[in-house]
């Protein structure tokens, strides 16, 4: 176990490099900068960009000597200033922080919630009512556009109905205490739905599939044969091992939740990294946008080794197999 | 059936030149007026036929949802197929580099290629292409892994065969299902990416208009006028959606095969 902890360590290893080359890479690729191509308007009239991109990054030094400063930079968790308000990146980005991880926090926990039960047992009885309507309406949240969803439900709840806010993270007279937290709990209440739904269709869909082909497995039939009632064969076993595919693609889910914010965040005003990062993009604030991108992928890596190392704790195949 | 409605829906593209017109007359008098009889989509905040706006999308959104499919179909394959084939050291660094490419959010990626580069139909395929390809390589590389072992690879190996022969009459054809699943997932996700970043605002330039970018102008007036959300909305979810059924159908499809033996 050791053993496949330190492979699999090891190789993470060029995968940060090569998240931090991609990374540095899409700096140079900016208009404004002496290493992008193709004309730009912003390129003249962004004098005052390309002196301070100049400034922080060092452009008219050779490329490997920028990359290397801007490593020993980020190692020492310093991420710059920001283009927009010369305030440090990493005080922008604390400030988002928090926002966005209540909202992916909470999209990620009853998306997990609600679909691993689901799952369970719709693929516990395939082909039957439940499993048809369930499948129909998870594939229909599947193919849901996040903005058209959000669109929708805001004027539904918000406009039409005015049950929920339309925007915002908390009212602007809202009052402190156990009421403020209804209006904030209010406010979330879109926004994580928006969020939740999309993982949700998936793992559902995945979990499914996973129980309905583990339930016709010799050692679930097994376990039927030792005498295990139904629910006990279909939890203990075939979800075990239908549980197996969602560890693994669990380190994908982060930067798909991700991805989610963006559009969720600029829908509903909600200040968060994913609306940072768009008004970074839109504002050619490319500390911040360096920084974001690099935090994700980077967190992102740890979540995929931390997933696989939990798959290895459970299957012994993977721990004895080839690295990479 | 997801077919039918494939199909259905390139037939409203190839109509929407004599759509053209009407989308983009421009009557302030009947702006935001909700569906009726003469707008069966309602209006826009510039008096616009909504309806025909949004055929006039269709031709547009197909197109660069296809092409970018294909740029990152194709990339997507010949990484994972290469990795997958030659294995050893080829398999570890492109291995690395598909993990590098999984780790990002896609969407982050996407904003700041099509952000950058000079607002076109051709950034916006090509910033789809390179950032949707990592998932089609890691499933070839396991469908080419799989191949790999099959009898008829190391027969003809064992018949003396080259590799770039192995590589067409063999694996090629075989491969040939797969890729069609990939494909048609693959033209949903492009759908839906390039109507992001025109709901984003980074996406075609104007004066083309796509369906997401008309969701992008209905936002502001989501208080008035909610047919703006609803309809192109609507036409964006039937063609994914039609993509995605038409996907996992072949998925089925070929699947079968496998299953029965």
């Amino acid at each position: 176990m050791t053993a496949y902890i330190l492979r699999r360590l090891f190789w993470a290893v060029p995968t940060l490099f090569g998240i931090s080359v991609i990374v540095f890479l899409l700096l140079h690729l900016a208009p404004g900068s002496p290493g992008a191509g193709g004309a730009d308007s912003l390129r003249r009239a962004s004098g005052r960009a390309a002196e301070e991109m100049r400034r922080q990054y060092g452009l008219d030094r050779p490329l490997p000597e920028q990359f290397a400063a801007w490593i020993g930079r980020v190692a020492r968790l310093d991420l710059g200033e920001s283009f927009a308000d010369h305030r440090p990146v990493s005080e922008r980005i604390l400030e988002a922080l928090p926002h966005t991880l209540a909202l992916n926090g909470l999209a990620l926990f009853f998306a997990l919630a609600l679909a691993i039960p689901l799952g369970v047992v719709a693929g516990g009885s395939p082909e039957s009512a439940f499993d048809r309507a369930s499948g129909a309406v998870l594939f229909a949240m599947y193919s849901m556009p996040t903005f058209w969803a959000a669109l929708l439900l805001q004027t539904l709840f918000a406009v039409r109905l005015r049950w929920l806010p339309l925007y915002g993270t908390a009212a602007d007279a809202a009052p402190a205490g156990l009421a403020g937290l209804g209006d904030r709990l209010a406010h979330l209440a879109l926004p994580v739905a928006c969020l939740t739904y999309g993982t949700l269709a998936f793992v559902a869909r995945l979990v499914r599939s996973g129980v309905a082909e583990a339930r016709t497995a010799d050692y679930v039939i097994a376990a039927r044969a030792r005498g295990a009632s139904r629910g006990q064969a279909l939890w203990r076993h075939a979800f075990r091992n239908a549980l197996l595919p969602v560890i693994t693609l669990f380190g994908l889910l982060l930067p798909a939740l991700l991805s989610g914010s963006v559009i969720i965040e600029r829908i509903f005003a909600w200040p968060g990294l994913g609306r940072l990062y768009l008004d970074s993009i839109l504002a050619r604030d490319y500390p911040v946008i360096l920084a974001l991108s690099l935090l994700s992928a980077v967190v992102t890596l740890a979540a995929t080794l931390l997933s696989d190392i939990a798959v290895a704790a459970v299957d012994p195949r993977v721990r004895d197999g080839a690295a990479g | 059936m997801a077919f039918v409605v494939v199909v259905l829906l390139w037939l409203v593209a190839a109509c929407s030149p004599l759509f053209t017109e009407r989308s983009r007359s421009i009557r302030l008098e009947e702006r935001l007026q909700p569906p009726s009889l003469e707008h069966p989509c309602g209006t826009d905040d510039l008096g616009r036929d909504l309806l025909a706006r949004i055929v006039t999308a269709t031709p547009i959104s197909l197109a660069i949802g296809l092409v970018a499919a294909a740029v990152s179909l194709g990339v997507g394959f010949t990484v994972g197929a290469a990795a997958g084939y030659f294995g050893g050291a080829v398999d570890l660094a492109l291995s690395r580099l598909i993990e590098v490419m999984l780790c990002f959010p896609v969407l982050f990626l996407l904003l700041a290629l099509a952000a950058f580069l000079p607002p076109s139909p051709a950034t916006v395929i090509a910033a789809i292409g390179l950032t949707s390809w990592a998932g089609d390589a890691r499933f070839a590389r396991a469908e080419i892994l799989k191949m790999k072992e099959l009898d008829y690879t190391r027969a003809a190996r064992a018949m003396g065969a080259s590799t770039p022969r192995i590589l067409l009459r063999h694996l090629l054809p075989n491969a040939l299902p797969p890729l069609i699943v990939s494909a048609a997932f693959g033209v949903g996700w492009a759908i839906l990416a390039e109507a992001s970043l025109s709901f984003l605002g980074v996406g075609l330039p104007a004066p083309a208009v796509s369906w997401g970018g008309i969701l992008s102008s209905s936002a502001n007036w989501i208080e008035e006028a909610w047919w703006i959300a609803l309809f192109p909305g609507l036409a964006l979810f039937l063609t994914v959606s039609a993509y995605n059924l038409l996907a996992e159908g072949l998925r089925t499809v070929t699947t079968q095969g496998g299953r029965n033996a």
